[in-house]
């Protein structure tokens, strides 16, 4: 199941690229079959580019995103347009909570922070299973939970940390949602994230190197001491899921009719 | 018997249609919410969930050293145990009672059934879910690029909103734990907006003078937060 496929239904019109299986995301991959079977013809596959701004503050989303090998940053900025991540999402979750939740829009912006692929579904979608409240809202729930832990252990770094503990802590939760051990990441990108000046990234970065912990050159950060770089974080840094336990649902008696 | 216009001084129980009001009345029970007091630790898994009618609850995310942070604030406008709905069961947060005074719990199973039933009263707990997700994303932001200046503004009108008054009983040492910061920054802190005649503060209680002053002399991330409340609650609810 986490294995790549080959996409080459029309190799003669586009090169075959490498596509991944929808179920490489762990929200889709927790759903029970039944589900997964209703949801899997609104999903639809697309390739996100760093930079892509999936939705803005304010507006309201038009798709909700499940990532499978992008990797997908919610950020604030200030009026002085000084930014801070708040949360990571990567195949562990979902982008578009707002829609579910029944806010619509958020003051947060969803950017791609590395690019790669998701599959995504429209608003109306998503919309229908907060009324049906079945296995799909309460695995989105749930999700929701450990999102919001992750930006209070933001706010507590934030308030608590030093620069290095909270490089280390991104790193990580960077790496946790990659395939492979190598990040693409500007010292400017980094520093955008962690809203600190970018000085302080690269005095950071640059103890990593120097430490043997991490490879910096031209954008791409290569981990080279995956535990180091654990031993360097903070406690705010919790390892994503590497497999999701689906929730017991919202209404098993209806489930199970 | 529990009387029914104090624990709509709640917006969220006052929120409810007829239906959910007429069934949840004889579950609510009045409680007691004196200062200090742990309504759940972190890990622990929730019993109660409690909706504040005039205390006012800190979220606090503990370190390992002891250290906390606030992460949010709720008072009579929310309900402190989301983990029970969302589905987490336990949060790594502790929740503290920051300002004395009453509110309601539930029991944590009775929640549960009710948030099931997938009707308006779900609706309305996930709107209110995302409003505190807005706090607690904006004190993430605010700590990192506002003054404790800013951040004293900011905490001091998110719980006068939360107040029936104008006066906080509270000792700098709280706040200081609230906001993860040292004493001696509040105590000068507090010292600055009280000689620009904002606060009167003594002997642990906080006048608050100059509302609009305040208001001015805070970050955006208080007008973010309190948009982002009046837009997303109270709900009317279609019954």
């Amino acid at each position: 199941m986490m294995g790549l496929e080959e996409y080459n239904e029309s190799p003669m019109i586009a090169p075959p690229r490498h596509v991944c299986a929808p179920r490489q995301n762990q929200l889709l991959a927790a759903l029970p079959d039944a589900e997964w079977n209703r949801w899997q013809a609104d999903l639809q596959l697309v390739d996100l580019r760093q930079g892509q701004v999936l939705s803005e503050s304010g507006t309201v989303p038009v798709y909700a995103y499940f990532p499978t090998t992008a990797i997908v940053s919610l950020l604030y900025l200030t009026q002085e347009g000084a930014s801070t991540e708040i949360a990571v999402v990567g195949n562990d979750g979902v982008v578009g909570f707002s829609l579910f939740m029944g806010g619509n829009a958020t003051p947060s912006q969803a950017v791609v922070q590395h690019a790669g692929q998701a599959y995504r579904v429209r608003a109306r979608a998503v919309k229908n299973e907060v009324n049906r409240a079945g296995p799909m809202l309460a695995i989105l729930l749930r999700y929701t939970q450990l999102m919001m832990t992750q930006m209070a252990q933001t706010a507590a770094c934030n308030r608590y940390h030093s620069i290095n503990q909270q490089l280390c802590r991104r790193l990580l939760l960077g790496l946790d949602r990659l395939p492979v051990g190598e990040l693409v990441m500007t010292q400017e990108l980094l520093a955008r994230l962690l809203g600190v000046r970018r000085e302080s990234v690269t005095v950071a970065a640059l103890k990593l190197q120097q430490a043997g912990v991490i490879r910096y050159r031209r954008g791409r950060i290569h981990v080279l001491d995956r535990q180091r770089l654990e031993q360097c974080t903070c406690e705010c840094y919790t390892p994503a899921r590497k497999e999701y336990n689906a929730p017991p649902s919202l209404r098993p008696a209806l489930l199970a009719a | 018997m529990t009387d029914s216009r104090d624990a709509k001084n709640n917006h969220l129980l006052a929120a409810l249609p007829d239906a959910e009001w007429q069934r949840w009345l004889p579950q609510l029970e009045r409680v007691e919410m004196p200062l200090g007091e742990v309504l759940y630790e972190a890990d622990k898994t929730l019993e109660h969930v409690y909706f504040p009618t005039s205390a006012i609850v800190s979220l606090l995310y503990v370190m390992e050293n002891g250290a906390s942070a606030e992460i949010a604030v709720v008072g009579n406008e929310g309900l402190v145990g989301i983990s029970l709905f969302m589905g987490g069961e336990s949060t790594p947060s502790r929740a503290v009672v920051q300002s004395a005074g009453q509110g309601f719990r539930l029991e944590a199973q009775t929640m549960k059934d009710e948030f099931g039933r997938a009707g308006p009263v779900m609706h309305l707990l996930l709107r209110y879910t995302q409003a505190l997700i807005t706090q607690m994303a904006q004190t993430a932001v605010c700590n990192r690029h506002h003054s404790l200046d800013q951040q004293l503004c900011r905490w001091l009108l998110l719980s006068l909103d939360r107040l029936q008054g104008s006066e906080l009983v509270m000792t700098q040492e709280l706040i200081a734990n609230m906001l993860g910061v040292r004493r001696e920054g509040v105590t000068e802190g507090a010292l600055k907006l009280q000689e620009a005649g904002l606060i009167r503060y003594a002997r642990g209680r906080i006048s608050v003078l100059d509302r609009p002053g305040l208001e001015r002399r805070t970050c955006e991330c208080y007008a973010v937060v309190k948009k982002e409340y009046d837009r997303l609650l109270p709900v009317k609810l279609a019954t």
